[in-house]
This record gives C-alpha cells, structure tokens and sequence, in this order.
C-alpha cells in the first residue's frame, strides 16, 4: 500500500501502478490525490542561483551564504515537509538565531495551540469513524479539501459504534457562509450564517443550549440543534478557515460553547489542516518551545505577533521557504515584500514564490519519491516509504547540509 | 443597469481549483479555476453581469478581471471567490489583533469589465515583483 500526501488525512490504503514517470493506474486516491501523484510529472522545480542554473550543491551553498550572512533571517512553510525536515528547520533556526514559522500563523493555529495545550479536547479519526455520532464541520468544507474526510472517518463509514453509518447513526451539521459541498451533504442540517457571523452564531447556540430562545436563525431550528447536541454521545467539531478569520482570532464564544457541549456530553476539536504535515510542525516547535509558531530564537525563546510572516516581513533580510507557496496566498503587499527579500525556496515543485527566489533547491515528493513520517491532523504519526525511484534529494537532507554550510 | 456595486467577497476553497493547482499554478486550467466570482442572481442582474462574462473587481489593495458566475443560492451583497493569486490582490495586509491577516474576506466594487480580457497570473507575478 502506498500513501497519499495531498492533505492532511495522509491515507494510507492506496495503490498505484507506474509506466515510467507517470501514473497507469491507482485505487482508492480521491481527484485531489490523483492530482497530486500525477504532479510528479509537472512544473518541477530545478536548482538556481540568482535565476540561472546551477547544481544542487552550488545551490545550498549560496542559501547557506544568505542565511549565515542574514542578521534577521525568517525560516518559514514546513507544512509539506516531513517531521526530519521540520525537526532538522528548527535545529537551524536555533542555530542562526532565526525566527521561525508557518502559515499556522496566519490560519488555524490558534486552534491547533489549544488543542496541543490540552485546552480543546481533542480524539483521533478512528474514534470519529467508530463512536462519533454527531460531526459538526464549521467554516469548514472538507468534501473539496480533504475528499475522503467524510467517507474515511467523519459521515458514511461504519464504525464499531455506528454499525448503521450515515443512513441513522450519524448527523452532519455544517455552519457555514457559504452552501458548500460538505452543506449539500449535510443537507437540513446547513446552517447559513452572514459573513463574520460565527461568533454570533456560537453565542445563538449556547443561550439554546441553556434553555433560551435564541435570538439569530431559525428559532425552531436552532431550538431542534440544540436538543441533537444534547443528546450527542459522541461529538466531533471539524474546524477551518472560516471559523478562525471569522472570530479574528478572538475565540471566545467559540471555546465557551466547546466547554458547555462537554458540560452537557462529550465533543472534540480536530482542525481541518491543509498541508499534508502542519500538524507535524505545529506539534514539534509546541514540543520544544510551547508555542505553534511565531517563534525567535534569537536570545533565548521568544513568540508573539511580531514573529509571525505577516510582520516579520517588515524587518528581516533574509527569508527561507520550505514547501510553501506563501506568495500565492498572502496579500499582494505582503507577497512584494517577500519578493524584494533576498530568498531561498526549497520546494519539489516551481511556485509564485519560487519564481521570486534568489536560489531555488528542488526536493523529492514525500511519500511518492522519498520516504518519512507526518503527523495526520489528529496528531496520528504515519511513516511512508517511496513509491517511484527519484534522483531527488529528500527535504531534511537539503536542510541539514544548508545546517552544515552555515 | 449597468454601474458597479460594492459586495463583501468571502474566498473559499473549491476542490476543482486544487486539482488544477497540482497541474501547475502557470496552467489554464488553475487560472479558469481560480479567476472567478460567484455573485447573486439579481446583484449580477443589476449590474447588467451575465454569466460567464468578465467583470472587474477592484478596491483600495488592487484590482483584478476575473469571470462572473451567476449563482443558483441568493446570497445578496455578498460574493464568493476561490482564494488564490486574484483574490490576494485585493486584501489589504492589515493585521488584527492576535496577528491574524484578514485572508477570508474583503469588500469591493464589482462592475462588468470593459475590456473582455482576464487578467493573467504573469501580470500578477510581476505587481508582486516575483518576475
């Protein structure tokens, strides 16, 4: 059996057949799977220094150059890189007396920090698949982010518990902005909340949980939520985007109403996490500092705002970006300063950011063309071997050399 | 009536536009995927917007043509976008409290485009200085 490193569900039960570099066949890999092995063939990134060619060892040896030489260096992505890699990036930024971080800082890591902390109670996919009967997926659309997220573990499978599966053991509930694919599964249980309105919402719901009338949404409705959750042996709240910008950080309403569903049965916490390892890098920098992300090394263990991308940006004259593609998603004004940092990607495969890097060090696919280990985003490690030969260096041996060179 | 109105734009992502990014963000296919606005059966009427046609969208961050799609749901003032390159061009990099980037939603005037041409992910690499 192969794995899958195309999102954060890593599944494990997949099978491939290769003709040469490309893919014959496969079984079980959802279209964003297939996708993401048949990338292999795709857009790779090749080694340069300063936008011409250059050998892969003339390429870490200029990074290892800009980072020794940086006096404010940010060492950023790791959410595609295997937990050696992640491990190796935080002996380095240690090393350098770098700051560290990951898109966590400017998405879910709010909540992955709770839950790691113990604050969010939290359970495995395979609890959800075999006891859960109540999944609430909350800003969240894992039917086109994680295909297999609903049929694997969190709606139709059955489980030790749920032997009758979606058909009358289980309950989809989605709130979300936006009628998705997941709140077309759901179907009665969508519901539609205006732009910015999940505090309100979460506010709504623990006043019906307390016996009121709630005052947004359908009253009769909200009324019948209520009593479902309630009445919930085994809840499990899927939380994503949507939910974190939504609240602006400022989780509240939303730790207030986790707190009361467990005063009145039992509900977890797994955030919906894209890239195939966030998880992995969120709980190893929590392992070794106590925080997600947002770090500096510099002067001991330092965290705040001010370490996160989205500021750092301002003040540091150096930048490494490994298995992300920052430029695509952040703002443009964030993304041209990016741009006009002197920068090293590393990456398997050529990006935005890429294309505005000083030096570019390709890597193998994790799981497809090198082997390692992740952490799923319920915090379950896998290890995964290669699949298809590659001449590709694995990520954690390109850190670990730049490591050296410094 | 044509004119342009202001919608709060809330960016998701949608699985069509992954598996297109996984065949290169360079690609047709991601740019089709990506560069497109849902908007609001009679919002898109007012506006004199058809289906399929461009429409720009702009604001104080920047401005980009992307394809209009008339949606079934009524979701009124309010516009749906896949997040993406296009869609960055138009927030604003402030940072909230807690040090989070506003990524999932901003305001903007949407009106039909004038000139029928979506703009390209070049023209972006180059505003972003990654050329």
């Amino acid at each position: 059996m192969a794995f899958c490193t195309g999102c954060s569900l890593l599944c494990d039960d997949i099978e491939v057949d290769f003709e040469g570099e490309k893919v014959k066949r496969t079984l079980n890999l959802c279209r964003k799977g297939r996708a993401h092995y048949d990338s292999l063939v795709v857009d790779r990134l090749a080694p340069t220094v300063g936008g011409s060619p250059a050998t892969i060892d003339e390429a870490i040896s200029k990074a290892a150059e800009i980072l020794a030489g940086a006096k404010k260096p940010l060492l950023f992505g790791w959410g595609n890189s295997t937990l050696a890699a992640q491990g190796a990036g935080i002996k380095l930024a240690k090393k350098l007396g770098s700051v560290i971080d990951d898109p966590s800082s400017y998405s879910q890591g709010v909540i992955t920090e709770k839950v790691l902390a113990g604050e969010l109670p939290t359970c495995t996919f395979d609890d959800v698949r075999n006891y859960a009967d109540v999944s609430i997926y909350w800003g969240d659309d894992p039917s086109s982010s994680h295909p297999r997220h609903l049929s694997r573990f969190s709606y139709f499978p059955r489980g030790e518990k749920r032997q009758r599966g979606y058909e009358e053991d289980r309950e989809a509930i989605v709130i979300d902005v936006r009628k998705s694919p997941t709140a077309q599964i759901a179907a009665d249980g969508f519901f539609a909340i205006p732009p910015a309105g999940d505090a309100e919402f979460a506010e709504a719901l623990m006043a019906t949980l307390g016996g009121k009338i709630p005052k947004v949404g359908d009253k009769k409705k909200m009324l019948n939520l209520g009593t479902k959750l309630r009445k919930a042996k085994f809840g499990v709240i899927f939380t994503g985007l949507g939910l974190t910008h939504s609240m602006g950080g400022d989780l509240g309403p939303f730790l207030s109403l986790v707190g009361k569903l467990n005063e009145l049965s039992r509900f977890s916490v797994i955030p919906t996490l894209s890239d195939y390892n966030t998880r992995g890098f969120n709980q190893t920098l929590f392992d070794e500092t106590g925080h997600v992300n947002s770090v500096s090394f510099g002067g001991g263990v330092n965290h705040g705002p001010e370490f996160g991308i989205a500021k750092y940006l301002d003040s540091c004259d150096a930048v490494m970006v490994v298995g992300s593609d920052p430029a695509a998603v952040l703002p443009a004004t964030l993304a041209k300063k990016l741009a006009e940092v002197p920068m090293v990607a590393v990456n398997s495969h050529r990006t935005l950011t890429t294309d505005g890097a000083k030096v570019t060090i390709p890597v193998g696919v994790a799981g497809l063309e090198v082997g390692g280990s992740a952490l799923r985003s319920d915090g379950v490690k896998v290890e995964f071997d290669a699949v298809v030969e590659s001449d590709y260096l694995p990520d954690v041996e390109v850190i670990e050399r730049i490591m050296e060179a410094v | 009536m044509a004119g342009k109105k202001e919608v709060t734009v809330v960016t998701y992502r949608g699985i069509f536009q992954e598996v297109e990014e996984a065949q290169g963000m360079y690609s047709d296919g991601y740019r089709d995927q990506s560069a497109l606005l849902y908007l609001d059966g009679n919002d898109a009427k007012g506006l004199g917007i058809e289906d399929g046609k461009p429409v720009l969208l702009e604001n104080d961050s920047g401005k980009v043509a992307v394809v209009a799609k008339v949606s079934e749901e009524k979701h009124p003032g309010v516009a749906f976008m896949p997040a993406s390159p296009w869609s960055a061009q138009l927030l604003s990099g402030e940072v909230g409290e807690g040090g989070l980037l506003e990524l999932k939603r901003f305001k903007a005037n949407v009106s039909s485009a004038e000139v029928a041409v979506v703009t390209s992910i070049e023209e972006i690499k180059e505003r972003i200085g990654a050329a």
